[in-house]
């Protein structure tokens, strides 16, 4: 059982209300969902929708049909009409115009009724949503008036599964949490600005501190003071925020102060499309920062796996005094994803380094290369053995890496058809392929790449790169590592995720060639 | 790993100096160390200093000094000192810049360090040109100064950052002239004890390059202490960074107290009252 409901209307008419309220009425119910967010930089007016999609098992992506519309305006029918056919269920603002504000919980009760949830169920969730506050007596009866209005047409039983509902920047803020972070420093910039939110709305509680800095380069640079002086920092951007930051990426290679950078991808080059979704920063996060020195770039497939890799990142970054970057995107960063899958129990992460402030150290870190006590030097065979210093360290961090899943395979484990992508595409990929011969390899980690990738490669007849970008950049990586070019590529670059049923028929095809 | 020190001068270490001779970074680096040593003798351990540093002929400042510190990339020795302040609110940080640094390439970090009143101290050498690149114009020099990248000479009248610090809150400002090495260390001294963001400007000649605006001490004279704001705006406007015969004030201009970065903090008000770093606590 599958069904997607577009829930469509202006921003600020309280889209992400009527999709909260029916998502955790469902995962009461124990089913899966998957809220998918498209939003334009508008705060008010524009076109803003949801794309809800529940299921009675685990799905991690949306589809481009849809099942039931609810059109807080008259203009969300008229965008969606290429997807809506004579079963599609429309479910209309307009007998709630009179209830004002609560028209978007009418429009909730409504959807329930159609879905067959009990009108208890609902009332119970929207108490607890609403509890204290002044209007809760005229929004159960928004509700009630709603759910009266329509028909059932469907009959959602309660099922025996208990998923949880997270997205990647609420992850990005446990794993953070789990690691005992001290200092989390950014700059708002979507789609990373949910995780500074998520953060500094937590950090009493868990006694950590989320700082808002006056630029990006600054936030790298006191990034890298706290991080010296023993606080376990992160940083979190986009990429017109990381570009700013490289300058920090660089010194951090020479002065090899632990460092955590969260990058979370939109549509480039420049401001692009701000609210939406593109793999487009792999290159830049790989190579970002002038001289050579080594690094470790992380990509999550969904906020399970960001929580998990939050925390190696900590880990590794402070064990091997290295950079380590995550890489996620806006689809990550702000799709809801339910899973029953629990993420792996943390690694401790301490801080065993000197740090200034202890009793009688001194110690020195420093931009310029330097000798043994952090002093400036030109020595050329000080040059040369720091230089192979810093080779040596990657080959630590690369041996260090295996100890974490650096690749996944999932669907059918003999198959030799290989698809081969990193990142959010993940979800889409797992839902389109359940009936189909494919095994699909996702890499994890970006840098070092495993050397694993070249071994399922040559197991395989037919390979397939996909990936939410133009060129095709872990195909570029994978080229340089193993040697082998990937010629079938699905690319994606209009800005919106994959959705699972074209990603599914794309790949039909590829297998009829 | 500690660096040696010279023997009987635990704050300096070993590296030799390569300020061109009779360059008056000589001087503040005197001026700073003795400021420190007067602080070490009340009572402040020498781990508990950290200092930061930008990048051109006053970073070398660095490698002489034996207390902890960063040495920054160019124009970013504040953001990296309010790092170090929030990594642990323990430490006494002391930024050290040039004009080219702060003025220039690290602007936006002056006026921001000014409006969150972190507790540390900025101290600016300010010779009125970049001088590690070989002498072009900074935003302190005076009009119509010539160089190789500006052969048609500088068009821009030079900012006033003592008028700029105080317009923007902060919440100690003062001037020094390298050559006074005990006012300078007093200033210092002060401006390290202050609670919140002090900036102290030492005015200093370049040996080498921008020669013309050299010389200006029998200009200068000392302001007894701390004036109101509007006094303070006045006095710093006595003094435009151009070649004139004005007055040039010298000492604390201005001196004021407002919640710094660390007493909005709850969390960094525990460290501070407990006395520990991040690394010390115990979650």
């Amino acid at each position: 059982m599958r069904l997607n409901i577009l829930i469509g209307g202006k921003a600020g008419q309280g889209i992400n209300k009527v999709s909260a309220i029916i998502a955790q009425t469902l995962l009461s119910q124990g089913y899966f969902i998957f809220n998918y967010r498209d939003y334009p930089s508008i705060i008010r007016g524009g076109h803003n929708f949801n794309v809800l999609s529940i299921s009675d098992k685990q799905i991690s992506s949306h589809e481009s049909k849809i099942d039931i519309i609810i059109a807080l305006d008259e203009n969300t029918k008229q965008v969606h009409k290429n997807n809506i056919n004579k079963n599609t269920i429309i479910i209309d603002y307009k007998p709630f115009l009179n209830l004002g504000l609560n028209a978007n919980i009418a429009l909730a009760g409504a959807l329930a009724k159609v879905l067959g949830i009990e009108k208890q169920i609902l009332l119970t969730q929207i108490n607890s949503n609403l509890k204290g506050k002044p209007y809760l007596k005229s929004s159960l009866e928004a509700a009630t008036a709603g759910y009266n209005s329509q028909k059932q047409t469907n009959q959602l039983k309660k099922l025996n599964n208990k998923p949880t509902l997270l997205s990647g920047s609420k992850a990005i803020s446990l794993g953070a949490i789990n690691s005992n972070i001290d200092l989390y420093i950014a700059y708002p910039m979507t789609p990373a600005t949910n995780a500074l939110h998520e953060l500094a709305k937590k950090q009493l509680e868990h006694n950590f501190m989320a700082f808002q800095a006056e630029s990006e380069i600054s936030v790298v640079n006191m990034a890298l003071g706290s991080s010296f002086a023993g606080a376990k920092t992160m940083i979190g951007t986009s990429g017109g925020g990381f570009d700013l930051m490289t300058e920090g990426l660089s010194m951090q290679g020479i002065s090899e102060i632990p460092l955590v950078v969260y990058l979370a991808s939109r549509v480039g080059p420049g401001t692009g499309i701000p609210t939406y979704n593109m793999q487009g920063d792999l290159d830049i996060a790989l190579r970002a920062g002038h001289g050579e020195f080594p690094r470790i770039v992380i990509a999550p497939g969904d906020p399970t796996e960001t929580i998990e890799i939050t925390n190696q990142a900590f880990y590794l970054s402070e064990k091997h005094k290295a950079l380590t970057i995550i890489l996620s995107d806006k689809h990550i960063a702000e799709s809801e994803f339910s899973s029953t899958i629990k993420p792996q129990k943390p690694i401790k992460v301490k801080v065993n380094r000197e740090v200034p402030g202890e009793k009688n150290t001194i110690i020195k870190a420093t931009s310029y290369e330097h000798n043994q006590y952090g002093i400036t030097t030109e020595d050329p065979t000080i040059a040369i053995t720091n230089a192979n210093k810093r080779l040596e360290k990657y080959k630590k961090i690369q041996q260090a890496c295996t100890q974490f899943p650096m690749i996944k395979t999932h669907g059918k484990k003999n198959s030799k058809n290989l698809i081969i992508a990193w990142g959010s595409p993940k979800g889409a990929i797992v839902d389109a392929i359940k009936d189909l011969d494919y095994k699909f390899l996702q890499v994890i980690y970006m840098k070092p790449l495993s050397n694993q990738i070249k071994k399922e490669m040559q197991k395989a007849n037919k390979i397939i790169l996909i990936e939410s970008n133009l060129t095709g950049q872990l195909g570029r990586i994978i080229r340089e590592k193993t040697g082998i070019s990937i010629k079938n590529r699905i690319l994606k670059y209009d800005g919106r995720p994959f959705r699972s049923d074209e990603l599914k028929k794309q790949l039909e095809r590829e297998l009829r060639k | 790993m500690n660096p040696p020190s010279l023997p009987g001068d635990p704050l300096r270490t070993t590296k030799k100096i390569t300020w061109c001779p009779s360059c008056p970074d000589n001087m503040i680096l005197e001026s700073s160390q003795k400021a420190i040593e007067s602080l070490i003798k009340q009572g402040h351990k020498r781990e508990s200093f950290a200092m930061t540093c930008g990048v051109g002929c006053h970073g070398k400042i660095f490698d002489y000094l034996n207390i902890s510190g960063l040495y920054g990339l160019h124009g970013r020795a504040i953001p990296l000192a309010i790092g170090i302040k929030l990594g642990n609110p323990n430490l006494n940080v002391i930024a050290f810049a040039g004009d080219g640094d702060t003025y220039s390439e690290g602007m936006a970090h002056f006026i921001h360090a000014c409006r969150f009143n972190p507790d540390i101290t900025l101290i600016v050498f300010d010779n009125q040109s970049f001088s590690l690149t070989t002498g072009q114009a900074t935003p302190t020099s005076q009009l119509g100064f010539k160089t190789k990248s500006e052969p048609l000479g500088e068009f821009n009248q030079p900012l006033n950052p003592i008028h700029l610090a105080l317009s923007a809150n902060a919440t100690f400002v003062a001037r020094c002239n390298a050559r006074d090495l005990d006012h300078t260390q007093q200033t210092i001294e002060a401006a390290i004890k202050h609670k919140g963001f002090s900036f102290v400007e030492v005015i200093q000649d370049c040996m080498v390059f921008n020669l013309e605006t050299n010389g200006k001490d029998d200009r200068m004279y000392k302001i007894p202490k701390p004036q109101k704001l509007s006094r303070a705006l006045k006095l710093a406007r006595q003094f435009d960074y151009n070649q004139s015969e004005t007055k040039i004030p010298l000492g604390i201009f201005y001196q004021t107290h407002r919640n710094t970065l660390y007493e909005e903090w709850p969390q960094l008000q525990n460290l501070k009252k407990k006395r520990i770093s991040w690394k010390q606590l115990k979650r």
